[in-house]
C-alpha cells in the first residue's frame, strides 16, 4: 500500500473522529455535560443510515430496515448522493430525539448523574443492536452499505497525463498551503531552538530507520531515537513556549517519512506518488481519484461545515448562554435563561453531529457491526478533546489528528511482536491512553490549544466584550 | 417433579444482592468523603478478584510463577489486603494530587474513568481476556423442595447424584404451626423494635437500627422456631403449590462474609474515632478540618476501605459465578451505581440496602421475564435508577 493511500485512509478516520469530536466538545467543552454515552449517536447515526438506504430484501439480513432510499431516488439527477445526504439528516434528526429522551431525565440533576445514566443508556442500547437481530441483524452487522455514487469512481479526466497535472497540482497546492501555514507558524523561532529541533528530527528518524532493519540494530536505533527526544526537550527550553518546536520536529519527521522513505523504498517515482496524493496511477485504465479520496473530501467537507457551524454557535450570544452555564447554572438562571432547554438543545446538537460522523464512518468503512461501537468509543473522544483543549474547536481537530496518529502509528509495534500478543498490545494501548488522560488533566487540564478565543462581535471598547 | 421458581429467584436475588451491596457500601463512602463519582470503582473488583486469583490458582495467569498457590480462603484475605494498599496507591498517587488542584467534580469524574481504562486493560494486559476460575473445591449443590398441602407444609432436602435425585431428609409443618411459628418470630421482632427504639432521641446513637435490628430477630427466631417444631413429613403427592430453592454452602458463606464486613463497618463508622471524623469529613469537609480532623488521613482510609470493599465483593462474585474476566467489574458498575444513588449518596446504609434492592430486582426481574431477556439483567438495575431519579432524585434513604 501506497504510503498515500494510508495517509487518506487515515485522514478519513481523523475526519470522522473530529467530527464526533466536534459534537462531544459542544456538550462537554462548551456547556459542561459529561456524556458518557456520546458513542451512542455514533451508532444510531451508523445504523440509521445504512438501514435508510439499504435495499429491500438484502442478503443475509434479518433486521428491519429495506427502505430503499436510493431506489426512491432513482431517477433524480445524481439520486444516489441525494439519498445518501437525506439518510444522514434522518440519522441526525434520529439520534437527537434518542439524546432529547435520555437529556430530560438527567440534565435537571446534577452533573455525574448524566454521567452514569448516559453511560447505561449507551451500554444498554449496545446490548439490545447486539443480541436482537431482528432489529438491526445483531452480532452478524449489516454488510450491504450504500456508498454513494460508488460506480462513478475511479473519476478519469482522459488521459494519464491530464489526470497527473491536474490532481497533482491540486494535491501539491494544498501540501504547500499545509507547508506554508506551518512555516509561517514556525517562522521567528529562536534560531539555536531550531537547529535544535532539526537535529533532533533527524535523529529521530535515522534512529527509526535503522531499527526497522531488525536485529541488534533495533537497540542502536532506539537509543539514537532517544538522544533525538532529548535534544527536543533542549530545543522547547530554548523557545518560549513548546509549539514552535514541536510543530517544526512534527513537520520534518512527517516530511521525512512521507516523501524519504519511498524514496528509499522504490525510487523518486514513490516521492512523487506521496507528493500527488490525491491522484491514484493504479485506478482504472488512466488512473484518477479513487473513492477512498472521494469519501475523504466528503468527510472533510462534513467537518468543515460542522467546524463553522460550531463556531457560529459559540460565537453567538447562545454559546455565552452555554458557557454561563458550564461556569455556574445559577447565573443564567438568575438572568431568566431557561437552562434546562440550553442543555437540552446542546444535547441534541451534540448527538446530531455525533450522527452525522456515524453516517461518514459507515461509509468508510462499508460494513458495520457492533463491536465497532463500544463504550472505548467516547472515551478515546474525550481523551481527543482533552489532548486538543476543551471548549476549543480548533483544538479538536488538532486533539483528534494527534490521538488517532499516536494510535494508529503505534500499531506498527504489532509487527515487531508475534501474533499472539495483539490482545496484549491492544491493552497496552488503553492503558497508556488513560494515563494519557490523567497525566494531561494534571499537568496542562487545558490541552494543547487551550480555551478558544470568542469573536462575539461586540467592538473591545464597548464594556466588557471581551472574554 | 418440582420446578425452581420465585422463592429461589428471591433467594439468588439476596445473595447478588449482598454482593452488590459491598460494592455499593464502598462507592458511595468514596462519593460522600472524597467526592468523587469513581468510576473505576468497577475495575476495583475486578482487580480484588484478580488479585485473590494470582494467589490461589496463578497457573491461569501467564505472567505470574507457578510456585505459590494457597487455598482460596488465604487467597481470598490476601488478595482483599494487597487490593486495600492498592487502594492507598490510587490516593496516593492520582487523587489526592487532583484534590490539592480543588479539581472540580466533571473532572474527577473524567480522572476515575483514566484509571478505570489503566486498571482494566492492566487485568487484560497480564492476565489475558480469556474466562477463567479459582481453584475450589468442587460446589455441593442441595435443593430444599417446599410443598403446600392441605395438610401443611412439607420440606425435602434432595441433592442430585449421579443423575439421581436424593432425598437426602424430608420433614413437615401443620398449618397451626405454621402459624405459631409466624406469629413467634413477628412477635419477637415487634418487641426488639419497641424495646430499642423506646429512647430514641437527637444524642441517641444506636449501632444496629431498630428497624434492622427487628427484621434480623423475626429472620433468625423464625429460623429457630421452625428448627424446633419440625415435625414429620407430610404427604406430598398432589400439593397445591412446590417450589424448587438451589442453596449451596458456597451462598451460606458468601452471606456470612458479607454479614461480617457489614457489622465491621459499621462498628467502624459509628464507634471508632476514624469513623466519626469520616462522617464529619463527608458532612462538611471545611467544618470538620476547623475541628482538628485530618482529612488526608481520612481520605486515606476512605480510598483503603473502599478498595478492601470492592475487592471482597469482587472475589465472592467471581467465587459466585465461578467465573473471572476483565470486564466482570465493569458489567457490575451500573448496578453498584443504581445502588448507591437509589440509597442516596451521602448514606453508606442506603446504598447497602439500595444494594440488596437492586440484587433482588434483578434476579426476580430475570425469572420474571422470559428467558430471552436474560442478557437485560443490568437494565432492570438500570431502569430502577432512572425511575428513582425522577422520582426522588435524593434516593430512598437519602437526607439531601
Amino acid at each position: 500500500m501506497a504510503l498515500a493511500d494510508f495517509l487518506v485512509s487515515l485522514l478519513t478516520v481523523v475526519s470522522v473522529y473530529t467530527l464526533f469530536g466536534l459534537g462531544l466538545n459542544i456538550k462537554y467543552g462548551f456547556t459542561g455535560l459529561v456524556d458518557f454515552g456520546h458513542v451512542l449517536y455514533f451508532l444510531t447515526g451508523a445504523y440509521v443510515t445504512v438501514v435508510v438506504t439499504l435495499p429491500a430484501a438484502a442478503t443475509g439480513y434479518e433486521g428491519i430496515g429495506g427502505f430503499a432510499l436510493p431506489q426512491l431516488f432513482a431517477g433524480v439527477p445524481l439520486g444516489g448522493l441525494f439519498a445518501w445526504l437525506a439518510a444522514i439528516a434522518v440519522a441526525m434528526v434520529a439520534a437527537a430525539v434518542l439524546s432529547l429522551l435520555v437529556g430530560v431525565p438527567t440534565l435537571r440533576l446534577r452533573e455525574d448523574y448524566l454521567a452514569i445514566t448516559a453511560l447505561g443508556v449507551a451500554t444498554i442500547l449496545h446490548t439490545v443492536v447486539n443480541d436482537e437481530r431482528w432489529l438491526f441483524n445483531g452480532p452478524f452487522g449489516v454488510r450491504d452499505v450504500h456508498q454513494p455514487l460508488t460506480g462513478a469512481f475511479p473519476v478519469s479526466l482522459g488521459s494519464f497525463l491530464v489526470n497527473l497535472a491536474v490532481f497533482g497540482l491540486i494535491s501539491v497546492v494544498v501540501l504547500a498551503y499545509v507547508g506554508y501555514r506551518v512555516g509561517g507558524y514556525v517562522y521567528g523561532v529562536d534560531v539555536r531552538a531550531a537547529a535544535l529541533a532539526t537535529a533532533a528530527a533527524a535523529l529521530v528518524v535515522a534512529g527509526l530507520g535503522v531499527a526497522t532493519l531488525g536485529g541488534t540494530l533495533v537497540l542502536a536505533g532506539v537509543v539514537v531515537a532517544a538522544v533525538g527526544v532529548a535534544l527536543l526537550a533542549r530545543s522547547i527550553r530554548r523557545a518560549d513556549g513548546y509549539g514552535q518546536p514541536v510543530a517544526l520536529f512534527t513537520a520534518l519527521v512527517f516530511a521525512a517519512w512521507y516523501f524519504g522513505t519511498p524514496l528509499v523504498t522504490t525510487g523518486p517515482s514513490g516521492t512523487l506518488a506521496s507528493a500527488v496524493w490525491l491522484f491514484d496511477p493504479t485506478a482504472g485504465s488512466s488512473g484518477g481519484i479513487t473513492y477512498g479520496r472521494f469519501v475523504l473530501l466528503v468527510s472533510a467537507a462534513f467537518v468543515g461545515v460542522a467546524y463553522w457551524w460550531c463556531e457560529r454557535t459559540v460565537n453567538s450570544p447562545y454559546g455565552r448562554v452555554l458557557r454561563s452555564i458550564r461556569e455556574d447554572e445559577d447565573v443564567p438562571e438568575a438572568l431568566g435563561k431557561e437552562t434546562f432547554r440550553y442543555k437540552v438543545q446542546s444535547m441534541m446538537f451534540g448527538s446530531a453531529l455525533a450522527a452525522a460522523a456515524g453516517g461518514l464512518w459507515a461509509t468508510h468503512i462499508a460494513f458495520i457491526d457492533p463491536s465497532q461501537f463500544t463504550a472505548n468509543i467516547t472515551f478515546f473522544a474525550f481523551t481527543a478533546v482533552i489532548i486538543g483543549g476543551a471548549a476549543n474547536n480548533k483544538g479538536v481537530v488538532v486533539g483528534t489528528f494527534v490521538f488517532w496518529t499516536l494510535h494508529t502509528g503505534t500499531r506498527f509495534l504489532n509487527d515487531f511482536f508475534p501474533t499472539e500478543y495483539a490482545t496484549q498490545l491492544a491493552a497496552l494501548r488503553v492503558m497508556l491512553i488513560g494515563v494519557l488522560l490523567m497525566v494531561i488533566l494534571y499537568y496542562r487540564s487545558e490541552g494543547l490549544l487551550g480555551e478558544q478565543h470568542y469573536d462575539t462581535g461586540v467592538a473591545a471598547d464597548g464594556g466588557e466584550a471581551s472574554e | 417433579m418440582v420446578d425452581t421458581g420465585l422463592v429461589n429467584a428471591l433467594a439468588q436475588g439476596v445473595v447478588t444482592g449482598s454482593i452488590i451491596a459491598a460494592g455499593a457500601l464502598g462507592l458511595s463512602l468514596v462519593y460522600s468523603i472524597a467526592e468523587v463519582p469513581n468510576f473505576a470503582h468497577g475495575d476495583m473488583l475486578t482487580v480484588g478478584a484478580y488479585l485473590a486469583l494470582a494467589l490461589n490458582n496463578p497457573g491461569e495467569l501467564p505472567f505470574v510463577p507457578n510456585a505459590v498457590a494457597v487455598p482460596f480462603a488465604v487467597a481470598a484475605v490476601g488478595g482483599v489486603v494487597l487490593a486495600g494498599v492498592f487502594g492507598g496507591l490510587y490516593e496516593k498517587a492520582v487523587f489526592a494530587r487532583f484534590r490539592d488542584e480543588d479539581a472540580d467534580l466533571i473532572t474527577m469524574v473524567i480522572v476515575s474513568l483514566g484509571l478505570a481504562l489503566v486498571l482494566r486493560n492492566l487485568v487484560l494486559f497480564l492476565a489475558g481476556s480469556a474466562n477463567v476460575t479459582y481453584d475450589t473445591v468442587t460446589r455441593v449443590d442441595t435443593n430444599v423442595d417446599v410443598y403446600v398441602t392441605g395438610g401443611g407444609l412439607g420440606v425435602e432436602l434432595t441433592k442430585r447424584v449421579a443423575g439421581d435425585i436424593n432425598t437426602l431428609d424430608a420433614w413437615g409443618y401443620g398449618w397451626p404451626v405454621v402459624l405459631v411459628v409466624v406469629a413467634v418470630a413477628v412477635a419477637a421482632g415487634v418487641a426488639v423494635y419497641r424495646w430499642r427504639s423506646a429512647d430514641t432521641g437527637y444524642e441517641r446513637v444506636h449501632f444496629v437500627s431498630p428497624r434492622v435490628l427487628a427484621v434480623a430477630t423475626t429472620v433468625v427466631v423464625g429460623a429457630v422456631a421452625a428448627a424446633v417444631a419440625r415435625g414429620g413429613a407430610v404427604a406430598t403427592a398432589n400439593p397445591a403449590y412446590s417450589t424448587r430453592v438451589g442453596v449451596s454452602w458456597k451462598y451460606g458463606a458468601i452471606l456470612a462474609v458479607m454479614l461480617g464486613t457489614m457489622l465491621c463497618m459499621n462498628y467502624v463508622l459509628k464507634r471508632t474515632k476514624t469513623g466519626r471524623a469520616m462522617r464529619a469529613t463527608a458532612d462538611d469537609q471545611s467544618l470538620a478540618r476547623v475541628r482538628g480532623v485530618d482529612i488526608d488521613r481520612v481520605q486515606l482510609v476512605v480510598w483503603v476501605l473502599a478498595a478492601v470493599l470492592a475487592a471482597i465483593a469482587g472475589v465472592l462474585l467471581g467465587w459466585y459465578a465461578s467465573n473471572l474476566n476483565p470486564n466482570m467489574g465493569f458489567n457490575l458498575l451500573l448496578p453498584v451505581f443504581a445502588a448507591v444513588i437509589v440509597g442516596g449518596i451521602d448514606s453508606p446504609y442506603g446504598a447497602a440496602l439500595g444494594g440488596l434492592m437492586i440484587g433482588l430486582s434483578m434476579d426476580v426481574g430475570a425469572y420474571l421475564l422470559p428467558a430471552e431477556f436474560a442478557t437485560y439483567r443490568t437494565a432492570i438495575a438500570f431502569v430502577i435508577l432512572v425511575a428513582v431519579l425522577l422520582v426522588k432524585p435524593e434516593g430512598l434513604w437519602g437526607d439531601a
